[in-house]
């Protein structure tokens, strides 16, 4: 007979709507939600975490999905990496769907969300450069309802998610306009970012908004480099820039993202990763326009 | 994917249509099938009635004196049943491979991150982990001594010293100089064995005191004796089974899981049992040797090599263990497989704070032909010759005198290898418009652009020995048994996954004439078959097989052949039938066995070898493999991120004993050996070991793997050993890496001294 007193969850929920895991969450006020698991579980392997109890979202249909709202996709926090790698839905947010498509090996595509990715907010979360240059926002549904919020607020912390709230969906706004992502890792097969860019071109707005990930804890926008470049294009015309434009474009980004520091040198690593988010800013402008 | 087009053994068994049989065929892995369903049991699936498990407590500081250990609140903790420290090792509290210098449990001092102080047995593994963190230690924590280079002038580590060897290598003259002279200084970083399965094992003790340990292990017998020593008991009431072993790339099993299960079972008299995290498994085990390396070549104008100087600084770690070995192989390589009339070398192997270092794969050897190989390069860039060519101009052949001063009499077809792979066809340039479908450097969905892609080939030729060196006593037990029709196979030499079941199968099928063969798993109630590790057991233990094999077909064929009045060897048996060779007699196995049972054991063991003197001369190894490789890259010269393209390897293998397994073998060592070149370091700043964790530790996937085409395996039989075979898996592990730096070089024109490629050495700065 075991005298081992249980240390794991023992009480593990499985709602089948939002509203009954929100109400979930309510009960059990120490209970952490749980998508496909790539993250959590492996810091409970690795002993860091130690959930009293778990809500399971895998069984909430409601999030699993897309729908339109008002030009937007309304995305549930319960798609994988996988669903938004298809086709079907690289033809309606084609960075996503390559931001999807390299987030991690098949197996962990498979299971891992793009609500736990939003929610873990590691800086190699390939989908987040994709949210903060499309701007879109997070609905959260909580004990008070539900609200949203720019997504930027919530990864850089100045409106973060309160206890007992849920990620539910992220919108979208739908655009008929060039967008890239690319990423960085130093390797063939499938790795963590070393830096990713995702990069939009709105004609509508006259836009041109750009996102730089994994160099810092959140992704950073390099406006000033944004609104220069977008005084360049000739919006009624053909939208084409010259290398050296794009070049310069790629320059501004980096020096932006990984500033000089006054009076120092910048150390050989600083300068190795300025000089690929120039390139991969570059590649993305070029190829948003091509 | 991989692709043979060197081999005739390959199309043979195709060609001979019955099932393989027999040496030279693919005869199939037994336990494929097991693996492949995954229903073979490996240590972690072990199980007893009324198992404990254990838990150790690690060190987290490098560097660090004990002050004080408390384990009265883990031990009083309820599920709780043993603590076990330094002070409850009944025997020998230090042990070692080589030099007894590591104690089971640290007591005073630890010296490296993750270096074990204390174990507890409990009902639960969370418990057991509870109960371990909650054992107090107080330290003094103490600056760590990571640089290697300041491992000579710094405090000892140790009470043995920080140097653990030193060969300084003389051979020729001193004064020698060339016209041309190249210099260059390598890093080589920690390569990690990753054994796909983490350490574990279960401990039964027994009625009569002993114990019995379930484990992994690549070598049951120094296992044992290791264990036996520190448990203060006898070797034989000590024993040691071996389970499924998930993976081996060197001494598998970490003694600092195996000594403290052990030591738990016999405290509780209850079976214990171990499974490591992963990151115990990265702190535990050995590591490659991260190795620094300072060189200098003179060639005279036409390119002939004239000297080579050479200083060569591995860093051991906290522990000796195999670091005296790896350093012997890296001085007497230094120079590679090439003929050099004046080499001098000084090696050192010096104790750090940093993880332990230890025998992986090609240790040693892998390391200089990285730096020998780039010397190379420098000196073709230098001459404005072809790095091949170069090459050629200087290749080691049999005859030939190694700057050890032994004489190569193995078979060295190094020019034939290096012909082999320049003139294999170069794979095409990706073609078709549409770009999407290239896999371009930096993977499928990554941000490679075909125009800032460069294709770079690059060369290196490379050279193991085979079996312990330098007066290791290399000997090898078997014992066949043939009853009813079917054979069996005793012999405690280890299946790591190198095949060595399957060849001892192929053995006695080929000898005996018998298809039914099995090989019984190995322990150490058998007699010694030595480590599984340099190509060993191909040799030995393939070698003792061999001869049992034919000691029973003598005892078969003896009271035939004088019934019959003919010579044994006039006899021949094949598909369990015996025939003379003028057809007169024919009969079977079986009935000419007439339900006798016939057994017989055989020892090999291979010619005695010398310890490497004071000039590093002697000849200390056994036999010597040889291998060539070119490797094809693409490389974002932007990003700096690189895709291996293609490895065509060209073999020195002595005699083609299984051609599937053969080419496994080669497929895996260069796969390693791409992991070695582009992203295995284990990083350890300040001692610290930082991510060890499979994510935080990248190995090669599907998708960095190149494509292996083995273009040529030379079959020119080495006298000295078993069936003429040489061990193969070593040397592409050793060659692989240098040739993909080799091929960045030429990609980028860059210098490429470091593995792995760090991306930043790959790329080319634009013009200021
Ligand atoms: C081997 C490996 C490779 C990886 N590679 C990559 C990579 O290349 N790029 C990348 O971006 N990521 C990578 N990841 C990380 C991970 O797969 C992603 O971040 C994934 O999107 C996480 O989603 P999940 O559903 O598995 O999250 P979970 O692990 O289920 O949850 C993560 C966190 O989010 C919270 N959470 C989840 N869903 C919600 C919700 N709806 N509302 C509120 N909180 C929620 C959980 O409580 C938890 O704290 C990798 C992981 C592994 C193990």
């Amino acid at each position: 007979m075991s005298t081992y007193a249980r240390q794991a969850a023992e009480n593990v929920t499985l709602p089948s709507s939002l509203d009954e895991a929100v109400a979930a969450l309510a009960a059990m006020p120490s209970a952490v939600p749980v998508a496909g698991g790539t993250d959590l579980m492996a810091a409970v392997n690795a002993g860091l975490l130690r959930p009293a109890a778990l809500v399971g979202l895998g069984r909430i249909s409601e999030i699993r999905g897309w729908q339109y709202a008002d030009g937007a996709a309304l995305l549930g926090a319960g798609l994988t990496h996988a669903r938004m790698g298809r086709p079907d839905f690289a033809a309606l947010i084609p960075a996503l769907a390559t931001a999807a498509r390299s987030a991690g090996p098949p197996q962990i595509r498979n299971a891992g969300t793009l609500g736990g990715n939003i929610a873990s907010a590691a800086p190699t979360g390939d989908a987040l450069p994709v949210l903060a240059a499309l701007e879109a926002s997070v609905i959260l549904a909580g004990p008070d309802g539900d609200r949203e919020l720019p997504i930027s607020h919530l990864l850089t912390g100045m409106d973060p998610m309160r206890p007992g709230e849920l990620l539910a969906f992220v919108r979208i706004p739908l655009l008929h306009a060039p967008q890239t992502f690319l990423k960085a890792t130093g390797r063939t097969g499938p790795g963590r970012a070393i830096a990713s860019v995702a990069l939009v071109v709105d004609p509508a707005r006259r836009q041109v908004r750009c996102s730089v990930g994994a160099v810092a804890p959140v992704p950073l926008r390099p406006l000033e480099a944004e609104q220069w470049v977008a005084g360049l294009i000739d919006w009624d015309g053909d939208r084409t820039l010259a290398d050296e434009a794009c070049t310069a474009f790629g320059e501004y980004v980096a020096a932006a993202c990984i500033p000089d520091q006054p009076g120092v040198e910048l150390p050989p690593a600083a300068l190795q990763l300025r000089r690929t988010v120039a390139a991969l800013s570059r590649r993305a402008l070029g190829r948003a326009l091509a | 994917m991989s692709i043979i087009d060197g081999t005739d053994a390959a199309t043979d068994t195709l060609a001979a249509g019955s099932a393989p049989h027999g040496i030279g065929t693919s005869v199939p892995s037994v336990d494929a099938l097991a693996k492949a369903q995954g229903t073979y049991p490996y240590a972690a699936d072990l199980w007893a009635e009324g198992l404990l498990w254990a838990a150790v407590l690690r060190s987290p500081h490098p560097h660090a004196r004990i002050t004080r250990i408390d384990t009265t609140d883990a031990a009083a903790m309820p599920g709780v049943r043993a603590v076990v420290t330094h002070e409850d090792v009944p025997g020998d509290a230090m042990h070692g491979r080589r030099v007894a210098d590591r104690p089971v449990f640290a007591s005073d001092m630890v010296r490296h991150h993750g270096e074990p102080i204390a174990a507890v047995a409990a009902d639960h593994p969370d418990t057991a982990r509870l109960a371990a963190a909650a054992i107090l230690v107080e330290y003094e924590v103490l600056e760590p001594v990571t640089d290697p280079e300041k491992a000579f002038a710094a405090e000892p580590l140790h009470p043995d010293g920080n140097l653990i060897r030193h060969i300084p290598l003389r051979f020729g003259d001193p004064d020698a100089t060339g016209e041309i002279v190249v210099e260059g200084l390598y890093r080589v970083g920690r390569q990690d064995p990753a054994p796909i399965g983490a350490e574990a094992g279960l401990a039964v003790p027994r009625p009569d005191g002993g114990v019995e340990l379930y484990v992994a292990s690549t070598d049951p017998h120094a296992d044992r004796d290791l264990a036996a020593a520190c448990f203060g008991l006898e070797a034989d009431r000590v024993k040691v089974v071996v389970t499924g072993v998930p993976g081996a790339m060197g001494d598998r099993e970490d003694s600092g899981v195996q000594l403290p299960l052990g030591l738990l079972a016999l405290r509780t008299g209850c079976p214990v049992k171990f499974v490591a995290t992963r990151e115990e498994s990265f702190l535990g085990h050995a590591h490659r040797h991260p190795t620094l390396l300072r060189y200098r070549h003179h060639a005279d104008a036409e390119g002939r090599l004239v000297k080579v100087e050479a200083q060569i600084l591995l860093d051991a770690g906290a522990y000796a263990d195999a670091s005296s070995d790896a350093l012997a192989a890296a001085v007497s390589f230094a120079a590679g497989p090439y003929v050099v009339p004046h080499v001098f070398v000084e090696g050192w192997a010096v104790r750090t704070n940093n993880p332990p270092s230890g025998h992986v794969r090609g240790e040693g050897a892998m390391q200089v032909c990285a730096a020998y190989e780039g010397q190379m390069d420098k000196l073709a860039a230098k001459l404005g010759l072809e790095p091949a060519e170069v090459r050629m101009r200087n290749v080691l052949a049999t005859g030939d005198l190694l700057p050890t001063g032994q004489t190569v009499t193995c078979p060295a077809p190094v020019g034939e290898l290096l012909k082999a792979v320049r003139d294999a066809d170069l794979p095409p340039l990706p073609d078709g418009d549409d770009e999407s479908q290239w896999l371009l450097p930096g993977g499928l969905s990554g941000a490679g652009e075909p125009g800032a892609v460069r294709r770079g080939v690059g060369y290196a030729l490379g050279m193991v020995h085979v079996l312990g060196a330098e007066g290791t006593d290399e000997v090898s037990t078997a014992t066949v048994r043939v009853h009813d029709g079917q054979a069996t196979v005793i012999c405690a030499a280890v299946d790591t996954g190198q095949g060595f079941t399957t060849l001892a199968r192929q053995i006695v099928q080929e000898v005996l004439g018998v298809e039914d063969v099995r090989v019984l798993p190995s322990d150490t109630d058998q007699p010694p078959a030595g480590p599984a590790a340099r190509g060993r057991h191909t040799w030995v233990s393939g070698g003792a097989v061999e001869r049992a094999a034919k000691m029973v077909r003598t005892q078969l064929l003896q009271p035939l052949a004088a019934k019959f009045g003919m010579s044994v060897e006039l006899l021949s048996i094949a598909d369990g039938k015996i025939t003379s060779y003028d057809g007169v007699l024919s009969t079977t196995v079986a009935e000419t066995l007439d339900g006798k049972e016939l057994w017989a054991t055989a020892q090999c063991r291979p010619h005695p070898t010398d310890r490497l003197d004071e000039n590093g001369q002697g000849d200390a190894f056994v036999g010597l493999t040889f291998c060539a490789v070119r490797a094809v890259v693409d490389v974002d010269i932007e990003l700096g991120s690189v895709r291996v393209v293609e490895l065509a390897v060209a073999q020195d293998v002595g005699r083609i004993l299984n051609p599937r397994q053969l080419a496994a073998r080669i497929e895996a060592g260069v796969t390693q050996g791409v992991g070695m070149a582009l992203m295995e370091d284990l990083r350890a700043p300040r001692g610290i070991v930082k991510r060890p964790s499979l994510t935080g530790y990248p190995l090669p996937t599907a998708l960095d793997a190149p494509d292996v085409r083995i273009v040529k395996l030379v079959e020119e039989r080495d006298v000295v050993a078993p069936f003429g075979a040489k061990a193969v898996s070593a040397v592409p592990v050793v060659t692989s890496p240098a040739a993909v730096a080799a091929a960045v070089r030429a990609a980028t024109g860059r210098p490429v001294t470091r593995l792995p490629i760090r991306p930043q050495a790959a790329v080319v700065k634009p013009p200021a």
